[in-house]
Formats: C-alpha cells, structure tokens, sequence
C-alpha cells in the first residue's frame, strides 16, 4: 500500500483537528482555580465587582484548584454570625470583601472541554409554561420572558436560560431551564402571578412592581428576621423589612388614611396586604400617620416550622419570596406549567460513563462484522476510524455553536454514526468489486451515487421534527443533520480515498 | 461444491416462484392493516401511549435499597395508573433507581411518595418529569404530523432519484411497511411509546429505505452480470449494513438500555425495524423489482 494523501484526507484530518482544538482549548485551558458560575445581583461580592466567568485562584491568600477547596476554606471562615474580612483573588485582580455571610456566588471545577451537557445528563429543571386559558402571542411571551427572568435574578438563582419557544401549530411557550440543583418552590416562583396589593378597605394603596415602589430594603438593619417564638405545634419566626414607596402611592396612602377615624393610638382601619387575592397580613396604622404621604413602611410576614431553625429558614425563604414579589411586580398573566422535569445529577454522570462504553461495544463489534465479511484488517480498521472521527467533528462542531448535549442529541450522534458504519460498507464493497471494467476511481464514485440517494433521503425525512414537539428534540435533527452531512462530504470521502490506497 | 450448487438451485427456485414468494409480505401486511384495525377499534388509538404522550409524571427515585412491588401496594390505590420498573447497574446488577410512573400530577406524585418514603425528595435523591395531558396531546399530533410529512418528502426524494414510477414505490412501499410492522410488533409485545419512541420511527424511515436505494439502483441503473448476480451482490452488500446497525443497536441497548427509557424505546424500536427491514427489503424490494427488470427487459427484446 502506498500512502498518498488526497486533499480529501488533508481536509479530513483539518476538520478532525480543528474539531479537537474546539473541544478542549477552554477559555481557561491551562489555568488552574474553580470558575464563577453566578453571582447574584446586588450582594456584597456583586457590589465589589465579582462576575460570571472569571476565574477565582485564591482565597485569603490559600491557592484554590477545586470547588471542595474553595468551599473548605469558605466553611471554616463563616461560622460566627461576625463580619469578617475576605480576600478574592482572581486571574485578573483582587477583591476584598467584608460580610457576615459566605459570598453569594456559585463556582464550578474548570471545565475540562467545551461540551455543554444538557439537563438529562448533568442535571437541572427545565419547565414549560403557558398562559391559563389564553392563547400568548409571541409578543407577549417575550415580555413574561423578561418579567421571569428578572423574578429569578432577584430571587438569587442566575445560572439559566429563559427563552420563547413555539410549535407547528403555533402555540408558544417560556421554556424555562435552571442548570444544578433546583429551587424547592421554583413551582410557585415561576407559575406565581404575584399580585401584591396593600389595601385599606377596598381602596388599593400600592402594589408590587416599579411604579408604586422605589426599593424593597434586602439586607441590613432594614430587613431580616427579628423574633422567634415557641407555638404549640413548634416554632414560629417573623421577618419585617422596609419598603419605599413612590410620592404618588404615598399621596393616595395620606387622601385615605385622611378620612379614616382615630381609634386610641390607631386608626379605625388596617392595611391589608394581599398576595394573589390572599389575606398575607393586616398592619394596624398607627394615629400620627393620618392623612401623612409616608414613603417608608415596614411590611412583616413569618414562617412556622417543627424546629427553630426550621422556621428560621421558612421565614427567610418567605421574606426573599415577598421581596422579589414586591420588587419585580406581577405577572401579566395567570401562568400554568404544562411541563415540568426536575432532572438529579446523580445518575446523569453514571449514564455518560455508560453511554461511552456503549459506544466503544457498537464499533467494535461494526469492525469485527466487516472483518468476517471483507477479511481485512486494514479495511475493518478504517472504518472505525472514520466513526471515531465522525463522533469528534460532531461533538467539535456542537461545541463551536454551544450547543447542550441532551439525550434526543446523543441519540442522534448514533443515528449518524449508524448510517456512516452503512455509507462505508457499500464504498468498501464497490470497491472489492474487481471483476468489473470499471477503474476503482468510477466504482468509488458509483458508491457515492448510492451513497448521497440514502442521505438525501434521511436529511429531508429529519427536517419536520425541528419544528415538532416545541423544539424539544431539535438535538436529535441538529447532531444527526451535522453528523452525515460531515459524514457524506467530508469524513466517508476520505473513507473513499483510503479504501483506494488500500485496494491499489 | 455444495456451495455453488445450492446457490444454483436456490437461483432457480427463486426464478421460479419470486411472484408466489410476494405472497409472503402481502398476507403479513393485510394481516397488519386487520390487526390495526382492531388495536384502534379496542384502544382508541395506533400505539400504547407512555405518560410523555398521555400526560402525567415520571419520578426516579435514587434508591439502592427501596423495594419496588412494596413501593407499588403503597402507593397504587393514592395515585392513577401506576407503573414502577427498577433501574439496576449492568457491572455489579445492584439497583441503583426506581422509576415510578402515573397519570396523576407532580405535586400529588411527590406527596404521595414523600408520606411513603418518609423524607424529602429533592434534586439530589431524585428526578422528575411531568407533562401536562393538552401539552402531550399537541406533542402527539405533531410527532405525527411531522412522520407525514418526512415520509412525504423521503418519497419525493425517492422519486427524484429513479424517475420511474414502479422502483420508487417499491422503495416507499418497503418504507412504509418496516415502520407499519414495527409498529403492529411494538402494540403486539405491549411496548409503550414516547415522543422518543416516535423519533425512532422517524429514524427506521432513514435506514429502511438506504438498502432499498442500495438493491434498486444496482437492479436497475447497472448492467454488468445477471440480474441474479447483481441482487445478491447487494444482498451480500446490504445484510452486512444492516446486521452491523442490529449489532450496535444491541449493543447500546444491553450496556444503556436500563437507565433512560428514551433511549431503550428508541433501541428496541430500531431492533425491530431493522429486522423487518431485512424482510422488506431481501423479499418484498427484490421480488417486485425483479419483475419489474424481467419484464422491462422482455419489452426491450420484443421491440
């Protein structure tokens, strides 16, 4: 056999290359430390300048290379209520952080490639959501998108994507999905309407949102958890914090309360504050504030749990859910969630790992069947390396444009593989035709004829299901499409040009 | 040489009865359309539909030690239809999930399991997937609607390719016959089936018709060597394409199989129509086509 390489395994072997290079050169490729995965907005370490992406390699000084570092040296320094003194260092600066709680950031290990897994294999939410009887059109679901999103920036979780979605018949939907462990009541944050009314009697005085309130206070001495108390049944605890109003909620606030009569030290009527049409809590106005346009007013809720710390954390996640109610406003729209899939991590690694030995099996076992069949070792071999290849380009290219891995696309990674094992088969067998008039050159070129029908065939018979089922297995077309495209035009006419090698 | 006698004697055989051999598929596929028929008339509907079609939720509980047919007396008569299957590691056989499926939603779902199991389920020791039943509806019709139209644009394809009416149709109909009997074979052996399961079909229509392009193009487009001949070399050509796509599908299904039913359904389904592809393909494709040759090439005489 002499070796001759064609432009054909030139372009091959480049595209392999380049595949390979958009696989594992990271942003962070070489560097050492754990990366920032989200910061949540206005906390201390947001404040200083920490963001998403950067790259923290020191803590107090102690070099960090794992997130099991990173939370080891952040556990033993936050275990007093005291503020303390935290030193960030990242690959670009360093920030000095002074707080009584641990920095509210997430950090992952440095990625190690560009893959993206999907939420089937590294866990995470993914929710659907529609409107309650009524149809969105793409308008409107664009503006639920950006009222969630900011629901959720304010509640604290970052790491996810929010996006509209639609299908053949032209529903359209938010399709939410949350990287990671998944918020308890993400139900309620997402499907909430949130409507926050403050009423005395019937008259509404303000509601949630930017135009009746200029700040929800969220930390300091404004806001937190102030009491505790046994009950019967266990314990109950009360957060209170300070809303600001704006002149016009404040003005209607001093015309109502102006006509309300003084009963001892407060007026004859209470201010009820509702959530979705529900009694949260009724605030006696004390006498001094009638008919005064207030801006400040302290709003106070609690939570009961079996244990004090129970309730601590009940009242905490009550207070931050109100907060993000109040800042952030209502939905325009009552909101159903017709889908919702909450996916553990834990089996996620477990099934990659499996999936790889799936992988390595099938091919073995393609090569042994075309050596029974052909009885060459060099031609049951190359097939397995034009699979190997086809697998690499595919992921290569799936991480150039950040595409998630999921399930439907690994599926999809063995359809094309599927058909890629078929294309060379019939390449290999026109080739060992050598009874026939014709040169290896036309043969291989007939095998193409036969070859580019099936892939027609398949490419068309794909494209439906790009619009089917809202989206939710594009995957599946998108690494199929790639895979035998790159297959019948790159990779499998290499297989041709190999194949001649070897029969010349 | 016994080899080359039985290749002579099974040529003539074949030359002799192909047209009474179309028999074969004709009966199994009017058998198919009468058992469909009754499947609808008793279901409602053409397949088993799994919870990601009707609606309802799908819960993994990550368990090496929860016992499924006491989980399932607990929880049956609290929540609709339910179906629990075990998740189990391949190496060591040790379980390492439960999966429970039913029609109910996921908030009763995860009360009702979280009174049984006594703790909190959350997103470390568990996953789930609900999926309201007008969403999975609309998902439905649409897989369908999107099976129309891919098999509608392949035949398109396919027309292109020959130009002559009789080859194409073979190959659509051979096409529609693997996924038709795969179907009927997944409703006989009770096989439920998911959006997933759906894409599988969608991906039988992609291998079923590469060895029906693979033997219609040598019957017809080449003329070296008999027509004998150049069928069995596709035969020789195309059952080592298929019995390798068998191989690998098998392979993933033993090593991947347990842990997702996404990707089991699609395995399973892929199995079988590829089987039903070599059917299709090495009895129906090759008799209709060699009757279409032969007599093609007896007008050519005649003229």
């Amino acid at each position: 056999m002499k070796i001759k390489f064609t432009w054909r395994i030139w372009l091959w072997i480049i595209f392999v290359l380049l595949s390979l290079i958009a696989i594992f050169i990271t942003p962070h490729f070489m560097q050492n430390g754990v990366l920032i995965t989200s910061v949540t907005k206005n906390s201390s370490a947001y404040e200083q300048g920490l963001r998403a992406d950067q790259v923290i390699t020191a803590v107090d000084g102690k070099v960090v290379t794992s997130t099991e570092e990173y939370t080891k040296i952040l556990q033993e320094k936050f275990v007093s209520n005291e503020s303390v003194k935290l030193a960030i260092t990242t690959t670009d600066s360093e920030y000095i952080i002074y707080s009584n709680i641990a920095p509210q950031i997430t950090v992952s290990n440095l990625p190690s490639t560009n893959l993206n897994l999907g939420l089937d294999l590294k866990g995470g939410a993914r929710a659907m959501v529609q409107a309650e009887g009524h149809k969105l059109t793409s308008s409107e679901v664009n503006d639920l998108v950006s009222v969630v999103s900011n629901r959720l920036n304010v509640y604290g979780i970052s790491d996810m994507s929010i996006r509209a979605v639609s299908d053949l018949s032209g529903n359209n939907y938010m399709l939410i999905e949350i990287a990671g462990a998944t918020p308890s009541d993400l139900e309620n944050l997402i499907s909430q309407q949130g409507k926050f009314e403050a009423k005395i009697g019937n008259d509404t005085i303000f509601v949630g949102g930017e135009q009746d309130i200029t700040s929800v206070s969220k930390s300091g001495t404004d806001s937190g958890i102030y009491s505790c108390e046994q009950t019967s049944s266990g314990y109950y605890c009360t957060f209170r914090f300070t809303v600001y109003l704006s002149e016009s909620a404040a003005e209607r606030q001093a015309a109502i309360t102006n006509n309300l009569t003084v009963k001892g030290s407060y007026l004859s009527k209470s201010l009820d504050l509702y959530v979705d049409d529900v009694l949260l809590d009724n605030l006696s106005i004390s006498s001094d504030l009638k008919g005064r346009a207030e801006t400040q007013i302290s709003i106070q809720g609690g939570g009961s749990g079996e244990t004090k710390s129970d309730a601590y954390a009940e009242a905490q996640a009550q207070m931050n859910k109100l907060q993000t109610i109040l800042i952030t406003g209502s939905l325009p729209f009552k909101l159903e969630i017709v889908k919702l899939d909450t996916i553990s991590p834990t089996l996620g690694t477990n099934f990659s790992k499996y999936i790889l030995y799936a992988g390595i099996v099938s091919l073995v076992l393609v090569a042994i069947i075309i050596f029974i069949r052909y009885r060459g070792l060099k031609s049951s071999f190359a097939p397995l390396l034009i699979c190997t290849s086809e697998i690499i380009i595919t992921l290569g290219i799936a991480a150039m444009i950040k595409w998630d891995l999921d399930l439907p696309s690994i599926a999809g990674i063995l359809a094309a593989i599927g058909t890629g094992v078929d294309d060379q088969i019939v390449v290999l067998d026109e080739a060992k035709h050598k009874e026939e008039v014709l040169s290896i050159k036309q043969r291989i070129t007939r095998a193409f004829g036969i070859v580019i029908g099936s892939f027609l065939a398949s490419a068309v018979s794909l494209l439906p299901l790009w619009w089917a089922g809202a989206g939710l297995l594009k995957g599946f077309v998108l690494t199929t499409l790639i895979g035998i495209t790159i297959g019948v035009f790159i990779t499998r006419r290499a297989f041709g040009d190999i194949v001649k090698m070897i029969e010349e | 040489m016994d080899k080359n006698n039985f290749k002579k004697k099974f040529a003539d055989f074949h030359d002799k009865h192909y047209k009474l051999l179309l028999l074969i598929p004709i009966v199994l596929l009017i058998g198919c359309f009468i058992y469909m028929g009754y499947f609808y008339h008793q279901n409602g509907d053409f397949i088993h539909k799994d919870i990601s079609l009707t609606g309802g939720t799908s819960a993994t509980i990550n368990s090496e030690s929860l016992n499924p047919s006491d989980l399932k007396n607990a929880v049956s008569s609290k929540l609709k239809d339910v179906n629990i299957r075990e998740i189990s590691d391949l190496v060591s056989q040790k379980q390492v999930a439960i999966i429970v499926e039913t029609t109910s939603d996921e908030n009763t779902t995860k009360t009702v399991l979280e009174d049984y199991l006594g703790y909190e389920l959350n997103g470390d020791n568990s996953s789930f997937e609900f999926t309201g039943s007008t969403l999975s509806e609309n998902f439905y019709n649409q897989l369908l609607i999107a099976i129309l139209i891919a098999f509608f644009l392949m035949a398109v394809v396919v027309f292109f390719q020959f130009k002559t009416p009789v080859p194409s149709l073979t190959v659509i109909l051979c096409a529609f016959a693997d996924i038709f009997m795969t179907l009927v074979t997944a409703n006989l052996i009770g096989l439920t089936i998911s959006s997933a399961g759906i894409v599988a079909f969608l991906m039988l229509i992609g291998y079923s018709v590469d060895t029906d392009i693979l033997l219609t193009t040598r019957a017809i487009k080449r003329e070296v060597g008999s027509l004998n001949r150049r069928m069995f070399e596709s035969f020789k050509t195309g059952i080592t394409m298929t019995l390798t796509s068998v191989a690998a599908v098998l392979a993933s299904l033993i090593i991947v199989g347990s842990f997702s039913s996404v990707i089991s359904q699609i395995f399973t389904i892929m199995t079988i129509g590829l089987l039903f592809d070599i059917f299709n393909t090495w009895l129906t494709n090759v008799c209709i086509i060699k009757w279409y040759v032969l007599k093609r090439e007896k007008k050519k005489h005649e003229n």
